[in-house]
């Protein structure tokens, strides 16, 4: 089963299985070494056979997805998709080695987050997907699993299962999409046409984690995550939402004031808490695209986000922390009900 | 002084009237971290590392802006620093705050206490001068001088002649004696007209009694009161009716001139 064993030609002899990093429900994944590429590492996703009914196609759809997307991607925050080689009904992808993860930083309570390290993490992201976006691509699965750090501390954008072409005016998606502490009200509410406004509202759940250290609005069911939506940022009104009425999964909610995001986030700064209020503005209309966000005051003031090298690192070995978050990661995907992970409850 | 005060934060303080009965060393820096209190930069290292609820150990591991409690003295005193962090042992002191009984101050640095001091100092020679320019005098002849000594004495006889008046208004024990005496003497040498009072005409014998000479110094004492307290008396000696009071509502019109007709009346009745 090692990359160079289960592999056929000339490809899989390039590639020189260092270690196994985890296994998922769609893949297992090896850290390896690129003999033709001057002992690059990299990581290689073994693609696994799914069932047949997600085989019709021939290959799994996510593995497609990625495929597909990440080959005309090119992005220092996109996680690069080095090379794709099959063999027999098996089919590997070769990705950028990436050492950690934003999740893991987040969690690690060794690390203090400084106001330049989310800064910079903000930078990256967003760069990340104004370039997404641009080329007419939704991630949906914006969360802090999926942002990877590499040793130079560059963040990119990963795991593209959920990724897809958007803005055409007469497709419909499904709303089963971003995992559900991310998930934006129009998602919630049913929405089937929907915008970049998804993975804005993720990055903006992210920067809230970034901030508080845990995760911002873990919603135990979808009508938790809309009530603590709203609890937290307050209901809104057909006024303020245009059409949120409209939604086919609409459910009238009582209303709550909110709170001020000075007293959720109280050592942010003016700036900072307006790039949150942008990021988490319940109408999807009114909510900032990337490029608005990059535009904002909080970028272009003091402190400037830290360099690359600077940037807090796990203080466990990246490798034994990267095969958890692997295995978790694929199970996670899947079922966002996982009982493993206990929701912890936001103390303000 | 407002927008002074918003500039200068020597010239403020704060405090939560909630808080004070329940601090001490454990939760003066919470306290100190009170959102309004406007010594408290909330993008300091310490709310970052409270927001991100890691180990406050951490806080020296990080650069930057951070509050640090530098003296304790239960329960009244807490000093507390805000410092710049280079690194783990290096810092540079920004200033310090106290926290007394409560009430959180900025300590003034050395500047602001010389400019302060020597301000007070300034304003106290000022004034010294601008007495002492007030005693000097000058004449063509005699050339300067000073002259305090009859200020002086002008100061003392207007404050006797104050003291007097104030004297005068109130009446002393001494006084009250004495015209008691004369009064009686007085009454003596001219016994008053013995007139029955009947109830219903009040008016008449009071008024009798004005006209008559024995009181012909009440007419310098001043009316109003005087008249007011003639219809006291009246009723009163409506009601007692007899000869040996009678004497007291003139005594009473008499006294009426700010002094305390009652203690007179009294001591009449007494008699």
């Amino acid at each position: 089963m090692a990359a160079r064993s289960g592999l056929a030609g000339d490809r899989s002899k390039r590639y020189e299985k260092i270690e196994f990093l985890g296994e998922g429900q769609f893949a297992t994944v090896y850290k390896a070494r690129d003999v033709e590429d001057d002992n690059r590492i990299v990581a290689v996703k073994k693609i696994k056979l799914g069932h047949r009914s997600e085989a019709k196609d021939g290959v799994n759809r996510t593995a497609l997805r990625e495929i597909k997307l990440l080959q005309e991607l090119k992005h220092e925050n996109i996680i690069g998709l080095l090379d794709v080689f099959g063999h027999k009904s098996n089919i590997s992808l070769v990705f950028d080695f990436m050492d950690t993860d934003l999740e893991v930083i987040i969690k690690d309570n060794s690390l203090v987050l400084k106001p330049g390290d989310v800064k910079a993490y903000m930078i990256m992201t967003l760069k990340g997907l104004e370039y997404l976006h641009t080329h007419w691509i939704l991630h949906r699965d914006m969360k802090p699993n999926n942002l990877l750090i590499d040793t130079n501390g560059v963040l990119k954008i990963g795991d593209f299962g959920l990724a897809k072409f958007y803005g055409s005016p007469n497709r419909v998606y499904t709303h089963q999409v971003v995992t559900r502490w991310y998930r934006c009200p129009e998602l919630l509410f049913g929405a089937r046409i929907y915008g970049v406004g998804v993975d804005m509202w993720a990055l903006g759940c992210i920067l809230a984690e970034l901030l508080l250290r845990l995760p911002f609005l873990p919603g135990e069911s979808d009508l938790d995550q809309l009530t603590r939506i709203f609890q937290t940022l307050g209901t809104v009104t057909e006024e303020q939402w245009p059409g949120m009425t409209l939604l086919p999964d609409y459910i009238e909610f009582k209303k709550f004031p909110g709170t001020m995001l000075s007293d959720i986030f109280t050592a942010a700064t003016d700036d900072l808490l307006e790039l949150i209020a942008a990021l988490l503005c319940i109408n999807p209309m009114k909510r900032y695209t990337a490029t608005q966000a990059l535009k904002m005051e909080y970028f272009s003031k003091k402190p400037g986000p830290t360099v690359g090298r600077e940037l807090p690192m796990p203080g466990v070995p990246a490798a034994v922390l990267k095969e958890q978050q692997h295995t978790r990661a694929a199970t996670k995907r899947k079922q966002p009900d996982d009982s493993g992970r206990l929701a912890k409850k936001l103390v303000f | 002084m407002a927008t002074l005060e918003k500039e200068n934060p020597l010239f403020m303080s704060w405090h939560n009237s909630a808080w004070i009965p329940h601090l001490s060393r454990a939760n003066i820096m919470d306290y100190f971290a009170d959102r309004s209190n406007p010594f408290y930069d909330r993008t300091c290292n310490n709310e970052i590392i409270k927001m991100q609820r890691v180990n406050p150990e951490q806080l020296k591991t990080m650069t930057g802006l951070e509050y640090e409690l530098l003296h304790v003295q239960e329960p009244i005193l807490y000093v507390i620093r805000k410092q710049h962090r280079h690194s783990v042992e290096h810092t540079t002191p920004l200033a310090n705050y106290y926290i007394i009984a409560g009430v959180v101050y900025q300590a003034p640095d050395l500047c602001s206490v010389l400019n302060s001091r020597m301000l007070t100092g300034l304003h106290h020679i000022e004034s010294a001068f601008e007495e002492a320019q007030s005693f000097s005098r000058y004449s063509p002849s005699k050339g300067y001088w000073w002259e305090f000594k009859d200020k002086e004495q002008e100061q003392a006889e207007e404050k006797l002649k104050n003291k007097k008046k104030k004297e005068e208004a109130a009446s002393s024990m001494f006084q009250r004696q004495r015209v008691d005496v004369l009064l009686l003497e007085l009454a003596r040498k001219f016994p008053p007209k013995v007139i029955q009072a009947k109830p219903g005409e009040k008016p008449i014998p009071v008024v009798s009694e004005h006209q008559n000479g024995t009181v012909s110094i009440k007419e310098e004492v001043k009316e109003e009161p005087g008249q007011q307290q003639q219809q006291q008396q009246q009723a009163n000696s409506n009601s007692v009716t007899g000869a040996g009071t009678i004497g007291a509502p003139n005594a009473g019109a008499f006294f009426s001139g700010g002094m305390k007709p009652p203690m007179v009346k009294k001591r009449k009745l007494v008699k």
